[in-house]
């Protein structure tokens, strides 16, 4: 069941009152304009005990994506295609308001979401992830771990997952005697494209990107797109107010303008992450 | 399997832009203070509504508004595979996506320490569910008489076959490229649901977006007539002016 | 019906609508009515809210040492401080709550306090207030409890004349019928028949026409236009608390939404 009234950070109404008012000004409580992100640092193969991973610190919040590759059997429906998996944990250690315990509604949205930025961009070619076709398959299994929590953990996320996937080394398998064995040979995923996300938040009829945890009290709704090549593959609107047709479209083509920065970044990551494990 | 053959048919017998049949009835429960079901296509969905009610557990309560609470759940008959009745994370997602659909019509400051609940309970899925679910959910809000600043219609569009469909039924989105629900305050023409999977162009994007809309005006059409059949006994054409 | 544009321009909106700019909207399934520059919608479902000074009919649910839980039919249960019944001398080791109201009795009551952050107060001190005895409790739809009372009563005081029944009407929805055995199966079908077609115009007419038609009774001539009905949106100014009077006028000239 959904329900409404969740823990969440508390932000006293000077503060908001305050944030609103420099936000009609187009200006931040930290100084960035509507549309800055925050800074974004993204280190690749941390995790030595997953086949790729990668840390990301986007202002202050902090994610965790690791990649573990099995073999399994295919979906049903899918009989000539590996499996991807994506799933998230939000730590307790992120936040006051963060339990243990399973994934609640917003994990659950948040794992699927980004989930689907990266399939219906098809940036991992399954059908090149299959070991012998309609029984066994590679099973790449993202995991994201969230360690602060401090806003916008939809691009994080989605980020360190692209960066992860993109710099996983595997051993390749195969099938002997009915025996799955695992061969010298590694290889790294067939990565088709990078996927972008980038998610537009509005409060009143502003439009701004990157909230910080305060500010998601008191964004009214936002908006995620994650794009390929400037062509949204996915999108997800989150919150309890809406957007204006004409807010949607806007979004979009914000969130297009913006993947053109915030690629670059993913993509000298993921080099600077061959390169150093190629010594 | 194609999906639309030469003349633009799909395998429904559809043209591109054309909707399913969709029926509609209000207050069929008896026990719950607003309900309505829907038959969209294939689809077979009831949603109920119980409240302002007491908030239970106590501690969920909010001082100063309702608490909504919300379950998108499908039947374990409802689809070809039976489907495990334990909630799963599809049905967590939508939910929560059910919910804040609805959230921006409800006046919820009117009951405060109170809950809403709204329960959306798929009976038949066959691609739209979500929509047809939302569009239930208002109608049954309505007819429990609590105040909303507009009634929420959901209608989904898509491309399949490289062509842009409005109103995906179940093969369409499992077979298709794209697919696009939206739900949509008719009369203030406000968004309250967005999801896309799927790559579209931008000018793609636009244009099923606004085939979703429109698609959404139609169904509103369908959605007040079933809420005045119910109130009013006959049907009465939209009146724009006061 | 909810997001309807009832009224454009200088309007003030009242209850069950607001306003965005020039435009004002329903907040509900029910009528409009358009007075002067006022605007309101009378709902046709929905929840009872308490009012201070509403008389209603309840029913105890729990009966505890200090206090009567009672179901008014809202959204809160309502509550019934011992003390108000048995005085300021009240000991809860001497007086049993039970022996006044037990769980399963209906009482007639009137919300002595409420505000959105306390669950509604009821006092049975004054007359006519107190234990119901017997008859029989209808529920019907709260909304619809002004159409059943009817501008000045006249509504209710045909279906009890016409039952030889005599009806407490709550509020909140729930009222007490007490009579003889087949003018309480009359009076019953009369309110459902209210409740049923409230909506609707020429109502008090149908109900009259039934009520005689049941009692054998020659059914009175239609009146030119129905004396009830017709009249213009500005209502009556001496309907009595509750009553939509305003309800009878011909559909013609009002706007359903």
């Amino acid at each position: 069941m959904s329900v409404s009234s969740r823990k969440s950070l508390f932000v006293e109404n000077l503060r908001k009152n305050a944030m609103v008012e420099m936000l009609s000004k187009g200006q931040r409580t930290d100084g960035r304009g509507l549309t800055d992100f925050r800074k974004l640092t993204i280190k690749a193969g941390t995790m030595i005990k997953a086949e790729g991973s990668a840390q990301v610190d986007l202002g202050n919040t902090r994610v965790i994506a690791g990649v573990k590759i099995a073999a399994g059997a295919p979906f049903p429906d899918t009989p000539d295609e590996g499996v991807l998996i994506v799933g998230a944990e939000v730590l307790p250690i992120a936040s006051a308001y963060a339990e243990p315990g399973p994934p609640d509604e917003d994990t659950i949205e948040l794992a699927r979401v980004v989930d689907r930025g990266v399939r219906e961009s098809h940036m991992v070619d399954l059908k090149q992830m299959v070991i012998e076709p309609g029984k066994k398959v590679y099973t790449v299994f993202v995991d994201v771990t969230v360690i602060n929590v401090d806003g916008n953990l939809l691009d994080a996320t989605s980020y360190a997952v692209v960066t992860a996937l993109a710099t996983t080394k595997f051993k390749k398998m195969t099938i002997k005697e009915d025996q799955v064995v695992q061969l010298e040979e590694t290889s790294a995923l067939p990565v088709t494209t990078i996927p972008v996300s980038v998610t537009v938040a509005r409060v009143g009829n502003i439009l701004f990107l990157d909230p910080t945890s305060e500010e998601e009290s008191i964004r009214e709704a936002r908006l995620t797109f994650a794009t390929t090549e400037g062509k949204p593959c996915a999108a997800q609107k989150g919150g309890t107010s809406g957007f204006t047709p004409e807010e949607v479209l806007k979004a979009l083509d914000l969130a297009v303008e913006k993947a053109k920065t915030i690629e670059p970044i993913l993509r000298e990551a993921i080099d600077s992450a061959k390169k150093g494990s190629a010594n | 399997m194609n999906l639309i053959d030469e003349n633009g048919t799909r395998i429904d017998g559809r043209k591109v832009d054309e909707l399913r049949p969709i029926k509609m009835e209000v207050g069929v429960l008896k026990n719950a203070d607003g309900s309505a079901y829907i038959e969209w296509g294939k689809n077979k969905i009831v949603a109920a509504v119980y409240g302002p009610k007491e908030c239970h557990p106590k501690h969920l309560a909010l001082a100063d508004r309702a608490v909504m609470k919300c379950r998108y759940h499908m039947a374990p008959f409802s689809v070809s595979d039976r489907k495990a009745p334990q909630p799963s994370r599809r049905e967590i997602e939508l939910s929560k996506v059910t919910r804040e659909a609805l959230a921006p019509a409800l006046i919820l400051e009117e009951y405060p320490r109170t809950a809403i609940e709204i329960y959306v309970e798929v009976l038949t899925s066959d691609g739209g569910s979500r929509g047809a679910g939302i569009t239930a959910a208002a109608a049954a809000l309505a007819d429990a008489g609590i105040p909303m600043r507009d009634l929420v219609v959901a209608c989904a569009a898509g491309k399949a076959q490289d062509h842009l469909i409005l109103d995906l039924n179940d093969e369409e989105d499992k077979e298709g490229q794209v697919d696009l629900p939206v739900a949509l305050m008719p009369n203030l023409g406000e968004v309250t649901l967005l999801q896309m999977d799927g790559i579209l162009t931008r000018e793609e994007f636009e244009t099923a977006f606004k085939m979703a809309l429109e698609g959404c005006k139609k169904v509103y059409e369908i959605q007040r007539e079933a809420v005045m059949q119910r109130y009013f006994g006959e049907s009465r054409p939209i009146n724009k002016e006061a | 019906m909810p997001g309807d544009l009832i009224a454009e321009g200088d309007f003030h909106p009242l209850a069950n609508t607001y306003r965005v700019g020039d435009k004002v909207y329903s907040l509900r399934v029910g009528l409009s009515e358009v007075e002067g520059n006022k605007v309101k919608v009378i709902p046709l479902t929905g929840p009872y809210v308490p009012k201070v000074d509403d008389v209603v009919v309840g029913l105890v649910t729990e009966v505890s040492a200090f206090a009567w839980t009672v179901d008014i039919n809202s959204f809160f249960p309502a509550f019934i401080p011992a003390q108000s019944v048995f005085g300021r001398r009240f000991s809860p080791e001497k007086d049993e709550l039970a022996r006044e109201f037990d769980v399963g009795d209906a009482i007639v009551a009137v919300v002595a306090a409420f505000d959105r952050s306390k669950d509604p107060m009821l006092s049975v001190s004054g007359p006519r207030l107190g234990r119901v005895p017997n008859g029989q409790l209808l529920k019907i739809s709260p909304v619809k409890v002004p159409r059943l009372i009817g501008r000045r009563g006249s509504m209710s005081k045909m279906i009890e004349d016409a039952s030889g029944c005599k009806l407490v009407i709550g509020q909140n929805g729930y009222l007490i019928v007490t009579g003889p055995p087949e003018g309480m199966v009359l009076a019953a079908e009369a309110i459902r028949m209210v409740e049923d077609q409230a909506h609707t115009s020429g109502l008090t007419e149908k109900v009259e026409r039934f009520l005689a038609e049941k009692l054998g009774l020659q059914p009175p001539a239609a009146p030119e236009g129905g004396a009830n009905e017709g009249r213009t949106p500005a209502g009556d100014g001496q309907a009595p608390e509750g009553s939509a009077s305003n309800n009878s006028k011909s559909l013609e000239e009002e706007e359903r939404e």
